[in-house]
């Protein structure tokens, strides 16, 4: 074993994310690389640091490899996070993906500067958890506090007549429990670890499992590290990170997500999945919400509207046959 | 060299340099962060620290820290923790040792809005030590009720060990602050019935005090009515879910400040002798994170706590012999280091040993290795936790309480305060076997809280 | 908190303990701002209108105020040590180790300076922001620098008493 890297990321060492996403694919860079390459997994900010600070720690070579969600560090990652847009993406983790490598190379990469990407992926996409409040329009959301996953994630709640509220995940139980909110905007792949099922009576997603924009996250190794690797390591890498794999990665989430509202369902909550025009509606409550993306990454010179353009074709044309 | 040498070996500077009055914080920023250079390079140290120290001070479950410090400072001022005391001496003072149960009594009520054992210390401290001196108690029963009392700072709720805890495990806290609070009142009792042992035994150490009269108790009994009320308003909140607890700090900060605003006790100069005694002791708590978070690193990186996991599953030991082991383990690491340190230490890598141990992270009560699900074990492995590492507040060589009320009883010898305290680290050692044995002590009211 | 806490100073050991305090007294205005934000939060909240973004103004406003608290804490002794293994030193002998502690402390000082002057340029050039007030980052470096140079200075106004003491002058 010559060669070493430290894997960081900021949940348990038994979520899924590191079972059935991390430890495969660390598995596989292993197995490729004939045992030159060991991957330490270090969960939980084992090696110091809170979340946010995961993208600079990759950067600065910290540490080698990290696994974070993009929007804890907002606006630093404007391109990629097209994908995290209502309407662009729908209900299908794994078309997203991608979606995602097929427009890495040409529209995606200035993002990363300082990092090599190894996979990006999304979860299964947010959906609307209410404590006790029936959704099925726009309007029924109107007045009502929402937990916010992400910066785009606020937008859409604003945009839906609603207020974002910020605050940390292991506070959302109780918060939903004494209604300091009245519902989140998460995906249901959080409710196994949170026991979400407990504290709230309603799970909404649109028609065809259709979701209000979703999360992006990343997998990176520090730039110099990666470029001070011989071809044959660096090949190992790629090899586990080609094209199957992030596609695979999104099969891995709607899984997850499959288990979350599973669970909600036996322990009783109400799984309302809306019709096609009640769908309509929330996609015309939430166009604003492009738009306003669009005029905020042009500040910083990137053509988002091409952008949207180019992800909603992508998805599309990856789109798994159901 | 191999991880356990090398942190072992770093444990051993560390207490070296604590033994020679380097501050706790300072000595591991300074093991930790050499320790990390040693191992990977200065480089790598010298990029971590452009932001670790802004992370650690804005962890938003954190800023209550300085907050409930504070309410604790006004609190003071504003006369609540002597009224606290008056009105437990006045029930308990005539009998013998009574003003020790006092104080312990006033400790817990005061431990009821302030998160943190050395606040609790100190504050309490400052109150009964003169009256337990004026009513002729012996040194080591003073100084040990004290020291042991401060530790009510924490086990009773909020408490920030626990709040830490619970990011760690990504546990509620509000769940976290509902299991503690029967543990924290077993502990009064068992506090004050040691105190009546201790005296039965040697009379001399604490004798009855005056008795008072009808009006004089009547005062005093009226006199903790704000105090009730105004931690009913923050405790109040935090249970029933108003709030969470950084908002109920705030919440208590200003209402101690309006009641003391109002009686006239903090005017301006009190306002700024409070923020001072904020600024020091806060000051002094964030240097011992960041030095945790340091010295969390650097073990992580040397391999130590990994490599002890590792052990315990290989090892093949019956679930509850690994929590025993685990609990002795915390108490014997607790003689030389504080409390949050040896929780942001240990408990991110031994935490997913026993889910190991019980059966996953999704595991239900059937068929478990502890025999409860592995959300009621978060909860149940929490409240031992912090009772085993707020031992190491009075345990000799590095006990923090101790240290503190010696600060405040120049002429008692601190050897006298640890031996004070040892009836209370007995009493402490019943009450983990208690736990252990009746984990329905510490689910029974989150459960009924939550329906 | 020792002797030196309540000592009485002149020159310019005095005009640094002023500032500091100073300093420290505005970090301590600064936590009383987010007590009082967070109480108007929880009013405002009962009638549907929360400050927003209270939560990440709590966490910045906080993080400022602690480094502000942190030069306070050295120049009044306010660190935690363990007196048990050195009771029986002399003073002379205590002002020595002491004096290892105020050079630990003028490293460390100095070090996070020059590393989060560092640490300030990423957060500025990346464009590190709040979630939903979009406040850049990096403004939160320029109080926590300054504090981290009066830290600096504490730690020599602590080198200054012991050396004093070493030499029989105090
Ligand atoms: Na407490
Ligand atoms: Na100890």
């Amino acid at each position: 074993q010559e060669y070493t890297f430290r894997l960081h990321h900021l949940l348990g060492a038994r979520a899924p994310a590191q079972t059935e996403m991390l430890e495969p694919w660390a598995r596989q860079v292993e197995e490729n690389s004939g045992g030159q390459v060991k991957i330490e997994i270090f969960p939980a900010m084992t090696l110091g640091g809170r979340p946010p600070e995961l993208v600079q720690q990759a950067r600065d070579g910290v540490v080698d490899l990290i696994w974070t969600v993009n929007g804890y560090t907002p606006g630093l990652f404007p391109r990629t996070e097209v994908m995290e847009l209502p309407t662009v993406f729908k209900n299908d983790p794994k078309a997203a993906n991608l979606a995602l490598f097929d427009m890495f190379e040409s529209d995606l990469k200035d993002d990363y500067k300082g990092l090599e990407v190894m996979f990006l992926h999304v979860h299964a996409g947010q959906a609307i958890q209410m404590v006790d409040k029936e959704v099925r329009t726009p309007a029924d959301l109107a007045g009502t506090k929402l937990r916010i996953p992400t910066r785009t994630g606020a937008w859409v709640i604003e945009a839906l007549g609603a207020s974002p509220i910020g605050m940390p995940v292991p506070e959302l139980p109780p918060a939903l429990q004494k209604k300091v909110v009245d519902g989140a905007l998460i995906p249901f792949e959080i409710i196994p670890p949170l026991a979400i099922q407990d504290q709230t009576q309603y799970q909404i997603e649109l028609f065809d499992e259709e979701r209000l924009g979703t999360t992006t996250f990343q997998v990176s190794m520090n730039g110099d590290r990666w470029a001070g690797l011989p071809d044959d390591i660096k090949k190992a890498f790629k090899d586990a990170s080609g094209r199957d794999w992030w596609g695979h990665v999104g099969e891995v989430w709607r899984g997850t997500d499959d288990f979350g509202i599973k669970l909600a369902t036996d322990a009783g909550n109400t799984h309302i999945i809306l019709t096609e025009e009640e769908t309509q509606a929330f996609r015309d409550a939430m166009a604003p919400v492009v738009d306003h993306w669009v005029a905020d990454v042009s500040g910083s010179g990137i053509d988002g509207a091409a952008l949207v353009e180019k992800a909603r074709k992508l998805v599309a044309d990856n789109a798994s046959s159901k | 060299m191999d991880p356990i040498t090398l942190g072992f070996s770093a444990l051993i500077i560390l207490v070296a340099l604590i033994a020679v009055r380097i501050p706790i914080g300072y000595a591991m920023i300074l093991v930790g962060g050499v320790g990390v250079a040693f191992l990977n390079g200065p480089a790598l140290l010298f990029n971590q620290l452009k932001t670790l120290a802004y992370g650690q001070f804005s962890i938003y479950d954190l800023s209550v820290v300085p907050m409930f410090i504070l309410m604790g400072a006004l609190a003071s001022k504003a006369g609540l923790s002597t009224a606290l005391f008056r009105c437990a001496n006045a029930w308990m003072g005539q009998m013998r040792g009574g003003t020790a149960m006092a104080a312990i009594a006033a400790c817990a009520g005061f431990g009821a809005v302030c998160g943190s054992s050395l606040a609790t210390a100190s504050t309490m401290g400052r109150v009964a030590l003169p009256e337990l001196k004026r009513y002729g108690y012996s040194g080591a029963l003073a100084t040990g009720t004290l020291a042991a009392g401060g530790v009510l700072g924490i086990l009773i709720p909020p408490s920030v060990v626990l709040i830490i805890y619970a990011i760690i495990v990504e546990a509620n806290i509000v769940t976290m602050f509902a299991a503690a609070l029967l543990p924290g009142l077993l502990a009064v009792l068992l506090f004050i019935l040691t105190i009546a042992i201790y005296v039965w035994i040697r009379p001399e150490a604490g004798p009855r005090g005056d008795g008072i009269d009808a009006r004089e108790f009547r005062e005093a009994t009226l006199g903790v009515i704000p105090v009730v009320l105004i931690f009913g308003i923050v405790l109040g909140g935090i249970y029933g879910g108003f709030y969470n607890p950084t908002p109920a700090a705030s919440i208590g900060v200003a209402l101690v400040w309006l009641y003391g605003a109002l009686r006239g006790r903090i005017k301006l100069p009190e306002l700024i002798d409070s923020i001072k005694e904020t600024a020091g002791t806060t000051g002094m708590i964030y240097l011992i994170l960041l030095g945790a978070e340091l010295m969390k690193i650097f073990m992580s990186r040397a391999g130590l706590p990994q490599a002890t996991a590792e052990w315990i599953i290989q090892s093949g030991y019956a679930p509850m012999t690994v929590m025993v082991l685990l609990l002795i383990a915390l108490i014997l690491l607790g003689c030389l280091m504080d409390s949050l340190s040896m929780i942001l230490l240990v408990i991110p890598f031994f935490w997913p040993v026993l889910i190991d141990l019980n059966g996953g992270i999704y595991q239900g009560a059937e068929g478990a290795g502890f025999g409860m699900s592995t959300e009621d074990l978060k909860v149940w492995f929490g409240i031992l936790a912090l009772i085993v590492v707020e031992l190491g507040l009075i345990t000799p060589p590095v006990g923090m309480n101790v240290f503190v009320i010696s600060a405040l009883a120049k002429d008692t010898p601190m050897i006298e305060t640890f031996k004070g305290v040892m009836p209370f680290f007995g009493a402490e050692i019943v009450r983990v076997v208690v736990l252990l044995a009746f984990p329905g002590f510490v689910l029974w009211l989150p459960r009924l809280l939550a329906g | 908190m020792t002797d030196i806490a309540n000592k009485s100073r002149t020159g310019w050991t005095g005009a640094a303990v002023w500032l500091i305090t100073l300093w420290a007294l505005l970090g301590g205005a600064l936590l009383l701002s987010v007590v009082l934000m967070n109480v108007a939060s929880i009013l405002g909240a009962i009638v549907g209108n929360a400050v927003p973004g209270d939560f990440e103004l709590t966490e910045i406003g906080v993080a400022v105020a602690v480094f502000a608290f942190l030069p306070y804490t050295q120049v009044t002794d306010a660190n935690v040590t363990a007196d048990i293994f050195t009771s029986g030193a002399g003073p002379r002998m205590v002002a020595f180790l002491k004096l290892l502690g105020a050079l630990i402390a003028l490293g460390f000082a100095l070090l996070l300076l020059w590393r989060m002057y560092a640490g300030m340029g990423d957060q500025r050039d990346y464009g590190y922001t709040t979630t939903i007030l979009q406040l850049p980052v990096w403004l939160a470096f320029i109080p926590i620098l300054i504090s981290l140079a009066l830290l600096a200075l504490a730690a020599v106004v602590s080198l200054r008493d012991h050396t004093d003491i070493l030499r029989g002058k105090a």
